[in-house]
């Protein structure tokens, strides 16, 4: 009884951890402006954590530079299991206009598993929007797939899965030519 | 077979009624209605009411991180304490008028258990080795001083006023204090009472650590304080631990200022004990959280050491003449 009802809350109260990995700002405003009153992600539980340890969804913007690189990684290998990783905005998937200086890392992909990237420059509230909630449903896959796995004998199998994974060829655009016409 | 019955019935208690389980859905409630109605304020839609017990839910089925510098006992066993704690005032408050447990001084043990949460969150923090848990904590001591003195005075001309009309001196008993209720009329109907009662509604929110008194906790400034590196389970705990603190405080107040008004049937006076809460907690927590922003600690102490102080003052003089 009570494993359903956590599965069930895992995918209603999805709480948010913001990474600046170096972004211009506009990306912040528009997370920003989904928090607020005109959008209020708060009507789906979603809520604005300062720590990483209290998070769900890591929610990363900006084009990685060389220093942020580092600590954005550990930023998110502090947060507990089960967690989601959504990116906004075209900087950590592709490098965007910032793509080819020497200092720029992006894509996340190349790191981390990304579970949900958000594209645009700047992606509109209602897209971030849209790519957090899906994210909340993917959190709920992950909890079934931790308790399946526990089922099995697995003490933290789906953990060592989502770090060996390797993301998929579509996950990664092909090196943003749509912003460098 | 006496024995075995009379344990099982205080084992209800502590479990059931008022203890464990109608603490937890009573909190919950309070905290959710806190949130739609500030959420209102703002012009939003709001969380759905429930959404502090999906918040629980979901905590207690995350991984619990414990951090390297941790001292991993006091970590983990801090949270239970505060709850324990916490569940067990819920025992010594009358609803309305009839009294659960009851001693010659719940007052004072009152006092002191009401304290033993936010040290249980003190020592959790500091045993968790975090800078910001180092910030929050000496914030959280500093508000803990802050309120206890409006909160003892508070309590001293209460127990002034009904000791005086009992003959005995003073009156720290909280059934003693139901009973005078119930059969003099409220203690807020005496004049000489109203500022202690507004002294009170003026300590609440900073006792539950609400905004605009959170600076212990500031979630956007130091990252919850000293919860910082709690995750998972129990970081459930304390969130449900703050959301029992709401209810039971304000249950204090119904117990101390508005006691008498009861029908005498336990389950309705929980109830009407219970929409009284949330009427205090709306006004007095939600709509100054709406319109407030966060007080600097040094404006917090000198606060309730000056302003809330006085007014509790007024009123223990008054009892202390006898008026
Ligand atoms: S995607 Fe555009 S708006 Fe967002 S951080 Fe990059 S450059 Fe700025």
């Amino acid at each position: 009884m009570f494993k359903n009802l956590i599965t069930e809350s895992t995918a209603k109260s999805p709480w948010l951890f913001h990474i600046n990995s170096g972004s211009c700002n506009g990306c912040d405003i528009e997370l920003v402006a989904v928090l607020t009153p005109r959008y209020d992600a708060e009507r789906f539980g979603f809520k604005l954590a300062g720590s990483p340890r209290h998070a769900d969804i890591v929610v990363v913007s900006g084009p990685l530079t060389q220093q942020s690189l580092p600590r954005t990684l550990r930023a998110i290998s502090q947060v507990p299991e089960p967690r989601c990783i959504v990116t906004i905005g075209s900087c950590p998937q592709s490098g965007n206009v910032f793509k080819g200086s020497y200092s720029v890392m992006a894509p996340l992909s190349k790191y981390v598993h990304v579970d949900v990237a958000v594209a645009g420059c700047t992606p509109k509230p209602e897209a971030i929007m849209d790519g957090l909630v899906q994210a909340t449903e993917i959190l709920k896959e992950k909890r079934k797939a931790w308790l399946e796995a526990k089922k099995n004998g697995l003490k933290d199998g789906p953990k060592a899965e989502t770090e060996q994974e390797v993301p998929a060829a579509e996950d990664v655009p092909a090196s943003g030519e749509e912003v460098q016409q | 077979m006496a024995i075995v019955y009379s344990s099982l019935v205080y084992l209800g208690y502590i479990l059931i009624f008022p203890g464990f389980l109608f603490c937890f859905v009573a909190g919950m409630l309070i905290t959710g209605i806190d949130r739609k109605i500030v959420a209102k304020m703002q012009k939003r839609v709001g969380p759905p009411i429930l959404q502090p017990m999906y918040d629980f839910f979901k905590l207690m089925g995350k991984e619990t991180i414990i951090p390297a510098a941790a001292n991993k006992t006091v970590f983990l066993a801090a949270p239970i304490v505060g709850l324990a704690a916490m569940v067990v005032i819920q025992l010594f408050i009358p609803v309305i008028s009839t009294p659960i447990l009851y001693g010659t001084a719940d007052l004072i043990v009152i006092l002191y258990l009401l304290l033993i949460p936010a040290l249980a969150e003190i020592y959790g923090g500091s045993a968790s080795g975090s800078p910001y848990a180092g910030v929050g904590l000496s914030r959280e001591m500093v508000t803990i001083i802050a309120c206890e003195l409006p909160l003892v005075l508070i309590f001293l001309s209460v127990a002034k006023t009904v000791g005086n009309a009992m003959g005995t001196g003073l009156c720290f008993s909280l059934s003693d204090i139901a009973a005078y209720q119930a059969a003099n009329g409220s203690l807020m109907l005496k004049a000489s009472m109203i500022p202690a009662a507004i002294a009170m509604l003026l300590v609440i929110p900073g006792e539950t650590g609400n905004h605009p008194f959170d600076a212990a906790e500031a979630e956007t400034e130091i990252c919850e304080g000293m919860l910082a590196e709690y995750s998972g389970a129990p970081l459930g705990i304390y969130k449900l631990t703050h959301a029992i603190k709401t209810f039971t405080l304000t249950a204090l107040f119904v117990a101390l200022f508005l006691g008498g008004i009861g029908t005498g049937i336990v389950l309705l006076d929980a109830l009407i004990e219970f929409a009284i809460c949330v009427v205090l907690t709306i006004i007095f927590i939600s709509l100054v959280h709406a319109v407030t922003a966060r007080l600097k600690i040094e404006q917090l102490f000198k606060y309730y050491w000056t302003a809330v102080s006085t007014i509790a003052l007024i009123s223990l003089v008054l009892a202390w003449f006898g008026m």
